[in-house]
């Protein structure tokens, strides 16, 4: 029944092309200021520096372009 | 118990809010609102999925401001299916001010080409797009005064 653990799939991490870093799975997040969020989750994390709002990507990287 | 903290029960089960540790991560409401409703009051609405579904969300919640307990009168099966560990955390994404991104532990990175890249156990990702070894971290947020929360 329940008697098999299940294993757990690694946290994948995306270089997403023209776009923001996806992490997708069950970790732990800390923010600059040291707050943290844990379990399963889904983030878009800004990577060409524009966004208005990091660590989250905003759609900024549209206007800016971002190196792949 | 804080005096702001609520109890919600279908019969079956009984959800706990403990408002003080809620950080709104929203994963409750985004996952089921016919239960998670933070327009609505109560709140809770535990006529609004199946006791399997509330349990479901209850256990993405981040903070454990929303937990869960079977009902006394239930049967022995369910109890030990309440056990169901919570998953395990082997890995951690940490944003650094005015800098990189540091993952450690147990990830699995992709690049803009789909194609996975070795790494160690710690790596740090460029934040601010002026790497010249992306997507790793250079440095270069330092000369090119980077600042990002």
């Amino acid at each position: 029944m329940n008697q098999e653990k299940k294993e757990k799939k690694p946290t994948e991490v995306t270089i997403q092309r023209d776009g923001p870093i996806k992490i997708k799975g069950i970790f732990r997040f800390r923010d600059s200021s040291g707050k943290i969020t844990e379990g399963e989750q889904e983030l878009f994390l800004c990577r060409c520096g524009g966004s208005s709002n990091k660590p989250w990507c905003d759609g900024t990287h549209k206007k800016n372009g971002v190196p792949n | 118990m804080d005096k702001t903290d609520r109890k919600y029960t279908n019969g079956e089960i009984t959800v706990f809010w403990k408002p003080k540790l809620c950080i709104h991560a929203t994963t409750c409401y985004r996952e089921l609102i016919d239960v998670f409703n933070p327009r609505k009051r109560p709140w809770v609405n535990m006529e609004g999925a199946t006791t399997e579904e509330i349990i479901r969300v209850v256990k993405l919640c981040p903070t454990q401001a929303l937990s869960f307990e079977y009902n006394k009168d239930h049967h022995e099966e369910e109890l030990a299916n309440a056990e169901v560990v919570a998953p395990e955390i082997d890995a951690e994404v940490r944003v650094m001010e005015n800098g990189p991104l540091i993952l450690k532990g147990n990830f699995r990175i992709f690049d803009t080409n789909g194609t996975e890249l070795r790494h160690m156990k710690m790596v740090s990702l460029c934040r601010c797009g002026t790497s010249n070894d992306l997507p790793y971290c250079d440095g270069s947020h330092r000369k090119t005064g980077f600042t990002g929360k």
